[in-house]
């Protein structure tokens, strides 16, 4: 009472009155703060141009959320970085020369659909970064995969490993190759290794996507434990971009260490499977994504343990020498134990699977290629292997066939058509043309005695659908029917006069390249290899 | 010697430099003394005085009521003013005794005359614990009695003396292990006379390295004796950490540690008993610590109960400008009080003035829950904060329950962690009562049933 006139108004609240400096802001500013080492190296590697496609992207987010705020009269959100941040982790997955319509329309996807419409900060299932990258792979795939920049071309180091072709793992590493903006390995790690010291991320996703994607690969990838190969598929592709900045995204990945372990082992798999068996050049998008599905149900796996319960006392009480003695360290951490195991776990899983279905595999891919050679010879009721032939093409085996003359292409099989009486109609070759847009693409070709060619029919072939996927349809597989010409000859203007001329599919050339270096390579080898054996 | 320490917890940024090297002063107030009957878990204390009644000091004023209270005695000497409601710690009206201090401090009879407890039984020595009004002092003022009487007094291996002193600021305790160690230790002896196979263990944070010296030097000798340091991490004084620290055993949801045969006392606690049962001297003082950006005058007080927080602090010399809290314990888990006429008793450690408010500051910066699992690393009890809100904020009590939301300590760890600034520990202060109802509604549905 006695001080009651100078008494100031205290606050009254609820304990605790002690608050963590860190705010959510602070977050989402480490996270900023990581991205900058890329960020400043793409400035320079890339140009300046590329920092338009980053300020146009974090501007199209901000400006996004700003008004879906004001629209329905919500609180401006702005101020938690949010926005700004996957703008941003949005620029550093976007080819260094995008259009700028690329940024804008991923940015405007990612927050207004991805984020505001779930609810805003927190609430959305799946990164908006990436739906909205994944927005823009769908919508705009070429753009998206145009990876050009300062004329040079554009095939990434990734790309270049998979076609055999030359590339340096320590370019590949520093960053001095093409790309999306966020290409620097290194720069990546630095800002990685920033977010764990700074406590804002856990070093459980990281690391249990990057371990099981190493093994998953050496399991998978089919060429053993080649450190090159593996090192190469670890810094391609974006991956760790996603295993440091993207798959830890808080609100979108689990919230327990076990949980954690099991999300970056989620990652680790699909990323190896769709890197592997993918028909998309991206991997690390769509990994993230449905990885980001599986979140809630392992949120609600490791049930919480109080203390106390579910664990039964020990037995001995001890002694007082024992607790002055420090407690004994085990060897491997108790994580790197889970890890290990759900790794083994499901690679043994899958090998098993594959042995089990691997002869069946086979099986079914002979079934397939006799029905193409059935299909591209329809006048042969049976299909024979000469082991001249079979010499033949393993002659070329090796280096593929035509020196590069057609591409890069191989011969894979001939078979020698018959009828009931046993008397030859034609031959079908398997060829393969490595150049497709999207890798492999398999063909059957049938040729009658004389060279002409009676058909034309895919065994292997992941192209984009609606552009090189028109491959399949008789408008362009039909133009090489019944034709007996020399060589083929792709003209990409339409509107073809002779026999020769060749349509391309609209919009998808290099398909279209593709199979008449493939075709012409069948038709060479039919001329030189078949026809002059007699 | 290995430092125990727990999974989770946080480093709230510490002050106790303020005051760790400032020793104990007795402070002696000058206006009336109010003794809320209620300075302690269960029941208030009936007064046994009435208006006008003389009394000195050590006197008891009010009896306990039943087994879960405590009797309550005079600090100073003077006269019974009136017995009305008055404002207390809770921040309510309470039922309490104002007595006219008349400066002299004259001592009841027999107090502080000197008795052997070597040669007292267990139930003389308990008998004079609880007729001292002994409650915890750590904060909980539960009855210290009823834990000296355990359903399996043969069963005792470990007595514990609680020196942690986790929270932020306070050095009450480390100044009372630094210039009292020998009451500390000899409190435990005289509990080890009620447990004669029991071993005494004293657990201090490692930030305290004086208090470590000083008791070390005291307990010398004596093989029953040892101490456990504890790493510095809040919240280190949690009873269910120490009691695993010691037993290696986990204490389970709701059991008392006397289950797994440790009794864990707070070090002013264990003062106090050796205060009652050697010096015959009921507990009407105890030492609290000034702290905190607001105070001009950090430091370490010996307060009778009583005293008006407003006689300690005076907004003229001890409060800064600018103050925007004053906290009745310590920042984590004290009571933030809206003014200073509110009677010390014997569950304050401290009074913590801050110049800034975090909660303030945490209301504009909230927002929503970015599922980082801070909350969930830090926690000391391996709950899942998190999910506990979000039960909390759908209004699903059962599902709070099933997360075991009624494990939740309220130590406020969770909630200063959170970088989204949710409110979850007073979410969960909220929940708690109507989650306790609805579980044993659940647990009479499940016995009516068979």
């Amino acid at each position: 009472m006695t001080n009651e006139s100078k008494s100031p108004i205290l606050n009254v609240s609820s304990s605790p009155h002690f608050r963590s400096p860190l705010t959510t802001f602070g977050v989402m500013g480490n996270v900023m703060i990581g991205m900058v080492p890329a960020t400043v190296f793409a400035a320079w590697h890339f140009g300046l141009y590329s920092m338009l496609v980053v300020a146009l992207s974090i501007a199209a987010a901000c400006g996004t959320e700003y008004l879906f705020n004001m629209i329905t009269k919500r609180p401006n959100s702005l101020k938690d970085g949010s926005a700004i941040v996957t703008g941003w982790l949005l620029a550093l997955c976007l080819p260094p020369e995008s259009p700028v319509y690329l940024p804008i329309l991923g940015s405007v996807f990612a927050i207004l659909i991805a984020k505001c419409f779930f609810g805003g900060l927190g609430q959305n299932f799946m990164n908006p970064a990436l739906a909205g990258r994944a927005f823009l792979l769908i919508s705009f795939g070429k753009a998206m995969t145009n990876y050009s920049y300062d004329t040079i071309s554009g095939a990434t180091p990734l790309a270049a490993l998979n076609n055999g072709d030359y590339f340096s793992l320590p370019d590949m590493f520093f960053g001095f190759v093409s790309g999306h903006i966020g290409v620097s390995v290194i720069c990546i790690l630095i800002g990685g290794i920033w977010l764990i010291v700074s406590d804002t991320i856990s070093w459980e996703i990281p690391v249990a996507s990057i371990v099981s994607f190493f093994i998953f690969m050496l399991i998978l990838g089919g060429r053993g434990f080649d450190i090159t190969y593996l090192a190469a598929e670890l810094c391609g592709g974006g991956f760790l971009l996603g295993a440091f900045f993207m798959a830890t995204d808080p609100v979108t990945s689990p919230m327990t260490w076990t949980g954690q372990l099991i999300f970056g082992v989620i990652y680790g798999f699909l990323s190896a499977i769709f890197r592997v068996q993918g028909s998309m050049a991206d991997t690390t998008t769509f990994a993230i994504i449905l990885a980001n599905l599986f979140t809630p149900l392992i949120d609600r796996i490791p049930v919480p343990q109080p203390f106390g319960i579910g664990k039964p006392g020990a037995s001995v009480i001890p002694s007082l020498e024992e607790l002055a003695a420090p407690k004994k360290k085990a060897l491997i951490p108790a994580a790197a134990i889970v890890l290990t195991v759900i790794t083994l776990v499901a690679g043994g899983a899958l090998a098993g699977v594959n042995m089990m279905t691997a002869s069946q595999i086979a099986e079914n891919e002979r079934q397939a290629k006799l029905a193409a050679y059935a299909e591209v010879l329809p006048a042969a009721t049976q299909f024979n292997f000469d082991e001249s032939l079979n010499a033949k093409v393993a002659e070329f085996a090796e280096t593929g066939y035509g020196d590069g003359a057609f591409g890069r292409v191989s011969i894979n099989e001939v078979a020698v058509g018959t009828d009931d009486a046993g008397s030859v109609i034609g031959y079908a070759v398997s060829v393969t043309s490595m150049e497709g847009y999207d890798g492999e693409i398999t063909m059957s070709v049938g040729f009658l005695a004389d060279g002409t060619i009676t058909g034309l029919a895919f065994t292997t072939i992941t192209e984009t659908a609606g552009m090189g996927m028109k491959a399949v349809e008789p408008a362009f597989r039909d133009q090489f029917k019944d034709k007996n010409v020399e060589t083929f000859k792709l003209n990409k203007a339409g509107g073809s006069t002779t026999d020769e001329e060749i349509d391309s599919i609209s919009g998808a050339s290099v398909t279209s390249g593709a199979v008449v270096n493939a075709v012409n390579a069948a038709l060479d080898f039919y001329r030189n290899q078949i026809a002059a054996a007699g | 010697m290995g430092k125990y320490s727990f999974r989770g917890g946080v480093h709230p940024r510490g002050y106790k430099e303020l005051s760790a090297q400032k020793p104990f002063e007795v402070f002696l107030p000058k206006g009336d003394l109010v003794f809320p009957l209620s300075q302690h878990l269960g029941k208030p204390a009936v007064p046994v005085v009435k208006k006008n009644d003389l009394v000195k000091v050590g006197q008891l004023i009010a009896k306990a009521d039943g087994f879960i209270s405590s009797n309550i005695h005079s600090s100073v000497s003077g006269k019974v003013k009136i017995i009305e409601p008055r404002l207390n710690n809770a921040g309510i009206l309470g039922e309490s005794i104002v007595i006219e201090n008349d400066g002299e401090y004259t001592p009841a009879e027999g107090v502080g005359e000197f008795s052997d407890y070597t040669t007292m039984t267990g139930k003389e020595i308990i008998d004079k614990v609880k007729e001292a009004g002994i409650v915890g002092l750590g904060g909980a003022g539960f009855p210290t009695y009823v834990k000296l009487m355990p359903k399996n007094p043969e069963e005792i291996r470990w007595i514990v003396a609680n020196g942690a002193e986790c929270e932020p600021g306070i050095t009450c305790d480390d100044r009372l292990m630094v210039e009292h160690p020998d009451w500390v230790v000899n409190g435990l002896k005289v509990v080890l006379q009620i447990f004669p196979t029991a071993r005494a263990v004293i657990a201090i944070e490692e930030n305290k390295p004086d208090a470590i010296n000083a008791i070390e030097k005291e307990i010398s000798g004596d093989d029953r004796f040892s101490v456990l340091v504890l790493k510095v991490k809040y919240p280190q004084g949690g009873e269910r950490n120490l009691v695993h620290a010691v037993s290696g055993q986990y204490m389970e949801s709701g059991a008392l540690p006397a289950s797994l045969g440790v009794i864990v006392d707070n070090t002013a606690t264990l003062a106090a008993i050796y205060k009652a049962v050697c010096l015959n001297t009921p507990l009407y003082e105890r030492g609290l610590t000034v702290t905190g950006s607001g105070a001009a005058n950090p430091g370490n007080y010996i307060v009778k109960f009583g005293t008006l927080a407003s006689e300690i602090l005076t907004f003229e010399d001890d409060i800064r400008l600018g103050t925007k809290k004053v906290v009745l314990g310590g920042p984590m888990m004290g009571v933030a009080i809206p003014n200073l006429d509110i009677p010390l008793e014997k569950r304050n450690n401290a009074l913590t003035v801050l110049l800034e408010d975090d909660v303030e500051t945490a209301q504009k910066q909230m927002t929503n829950c970015i599922r980082c699992g801070k909350c969930i690393r830090v926690c000391p009890l391996g709950l899942y904060p998190q999910m506990m809100a979000e039960a909390v904020e759908r209004n699903n009590l059962q599902r709070f329950i099933d997360v075991h939301g009624l494990d939740c300590i309220q130590c406020g760890t969770c909630n200063y962690a959170c970088p989204a600034k949710r409110p979850l520990t007073q979410l969960f202060k909220q929940a708690k009562p109507a989650a306790m109802a609805l579980n044993r509604l659940n647990q009479a549905k499940k016995e009516g049933g068979k």
